[in-house]
């Protein structure tokens, strides 16, 4: 009953505040205008006659993330990085697998073969969301984000110890988190790499050609749009984003008695 | 002269302080570390929300909505479709910033769960008030 | 008569309204696991407004992460320790 108070004064408050805020609606609601720098950003992001500035990509989102601000992207990645690096100290020397014996684990036989199933459809789903995500809505975090989905569900539903025998382990995550975290380093600066040899100016994470450098990756290839270096940038964060977070369910679902048992080895 | 949709706009920026309020009590006053997570969430999420709808961008006329922002129809366009796109599309800078937010929460809500499942390891409790008994 | 934009904008203000129902439930719910759930619909309801205010980016990678991921990893971390808030 008190909750159910506390739940009108609530709304009450809602409706009584909305209608004082509404004379400063004008200064804090969005408006039918939006700002200078947004138009240029959707200006420029597919703009075939504007060959020295736009990215070639028709996905806003995505050419402001990996393209007109992608530095902020780098190091976002790095607080990502940072953050699971962070996650693995923490469950480091507690990485003890004693698999119970004669034991069936994880739930029914009929939940597990549709979750054979779906599993399979997620990773497809996300490996479709990463990889076209210079065309349509999507890209590498939601990709990657989409497909942590599969390995989290199998854990609970199967167990952790049928992830680690299909051959998931925490070493091969890291690497391919690893593998992804070099790719984007790499593309950072290919085309850096490429303009050296010719003696032509070029800058960090560029794509397409600048006023004062030519040189830069090809917006298509065989008739297929890539926008350059995009392409590449949503390939490996994918990689990146779904081989951290697996690492991270792999170390959380490490059954208790476990740790229970190697702290009692360690008190004898 | 306030119409409608001002009003409707101002009920969901005001929905958002409440929520964030709410999440701001949850996070100081309620004593269970799990809570506080939950809270966490909430807190972030509502954070992101605000800059979504900073970004939104109100219909020039009831018949030309506003547009997501991406160009559908790219292999044949023209100067006047673009010029169309960005007069009707929506700000895609917050969204390219939400979009990091999102996912780097993540990682650190997570590694919030992983000192939450050590503190239990070593205490027995996630109670802060037993906690902050237990110390010493 | 109410305009489409204006249809739109009172779809969303009923979703916001219902969501800090939600969030309500979820700060004040003593059991933790029903408080996941509340909390997990609060989720929904977001990922719904951000469709509503056309950001399809935001609603892929928030599906995932905040009805799928934050959910499943907060009840792994109260199925491991305490399932009920002391008063």
């Amino acid at each position: 009953m008190r909750h159910i108070l506390g739940l009108i004064i609530v709304l009450l408050f809602i409706i009584g505040f909305s209608l004082v805020l509404i004379v400063a609606g004008n200064y804090i609601l969005p408006s039918h205008e939006i700002g200078m720098l947004a138009k240029y950003y959707l200006y420029l992001a597919y703009n075939p006659w504007q060959r020295n500035f736009t990215v070639m990509s028709p996905e806003a989102v995505t050419s402001i993330v990996w393209d007109f601000r992608g530095l902020d992207t780098v190091f976002e990645t790095a607080v990502f990085y940072l953050a699971i690096i962070g996650s693995i100290a923490l469950g480091r020397g507690i990485v003890k697998y004693i698999k119970p014996e004669e034991e069936e684990l994880g739930l029914s036989l009929i939940v597990k073969t549709v979750t054979r199933i779906s599993a399979v459809m997620i990773i497809a789903v996300a490996a479709s969301i990463a990889l076209h995500g210079h065309l349509t809505p999507g890209g590498g975090f939601q990709g990657g984000a989409t497909a942590a989905v599969a390995p989290l569900l199998i854990i609970v539903i199967f167990s952790h110890y049928y992830l680690l025998e299909k051959g998931v382990t925490k070493d091969l995550m890291l690497f391919l988190r690893s593998l992804g975290l070099t790719g984007i380093a790499i593309v950072a600066i290919i085309v850096y790499l490429i303009a050296l040899p010719q003696g032509i100016h070029a800058y960090v994470l560029q794509n397409q050609p600048k006023p004062d450098s030519s040189i830069g990756l090809p917006a298509y290839i065989n008739g297929q749009l890539i926008s350059g270096t995009l392409w590449f940038f949503n390939l490996f964060e994918f990689f990146a984003v779904m081989a951290g977070f697996t690492i991270v369910f792999l170390l959380i679902t490490i059954p208790e008695r476990a740790f229970r048992k190697e702290e009692e080895g360690e008190k004898q | 002269m306030i119409s409608l949709s001002t009003y409707l706009l101002t009920i969901i920026v005001t929905s958002m302080i409440m929520n964030l309020a709410l999440a701001l009590y949850g996070i100081f006053f309620k004593p269970h570390l799990t809570k506080k997570i939950i809270a966490l969430t909430i807190l972030g999420d509502t954070a992101n929300t605000f800059a979504i709808i900073v970004g939104y961008r109100r219909w020039i006329s009831p018949h030309s909505p506003s547009r997501p922002p991406v160009l559908v129809d790219y292999a044949n366009i023209n100067q006047e479709d673009l010029v169309n796109f960005v007069n009707t599309a929506v700000d895609p800078l917050p969204q390219a910033l939400v979009l990091t937010a999102i996912v780097i929460g993540l990682a650190v809500t997570l590694f919030l769960v992983f000192l939450a499942l050590q503190i239990y390891r070593l205490y027995g409790t996630l109670d802060v008030r037993e906690i902050k008994r237990l110390r010493g | 008569m109410l305009t489409y934009e204006e249809i739109m904008l009172l779809i969303t203000a009923l979703a916001s309204v219902f969501s800090v129902i939600a969030v309500y439930y979820a700060i004040i719910e003593k059991n933790l696991v029903r408080a996941v759930v509340f909390s997990a619909i609060q989720s929904t309801i977001y990922a719904f407004i951000y469709y509503m205010f056309m950001a399809p980016d935001i609603v892929l990678v928030y599906i995932p992460v905040a009805v799928g991921l934050y959910p499943a990893v907060i009840l792994i971390l109260i199925s491991k320790t305490e399932k009920v808030e002391k008063q």
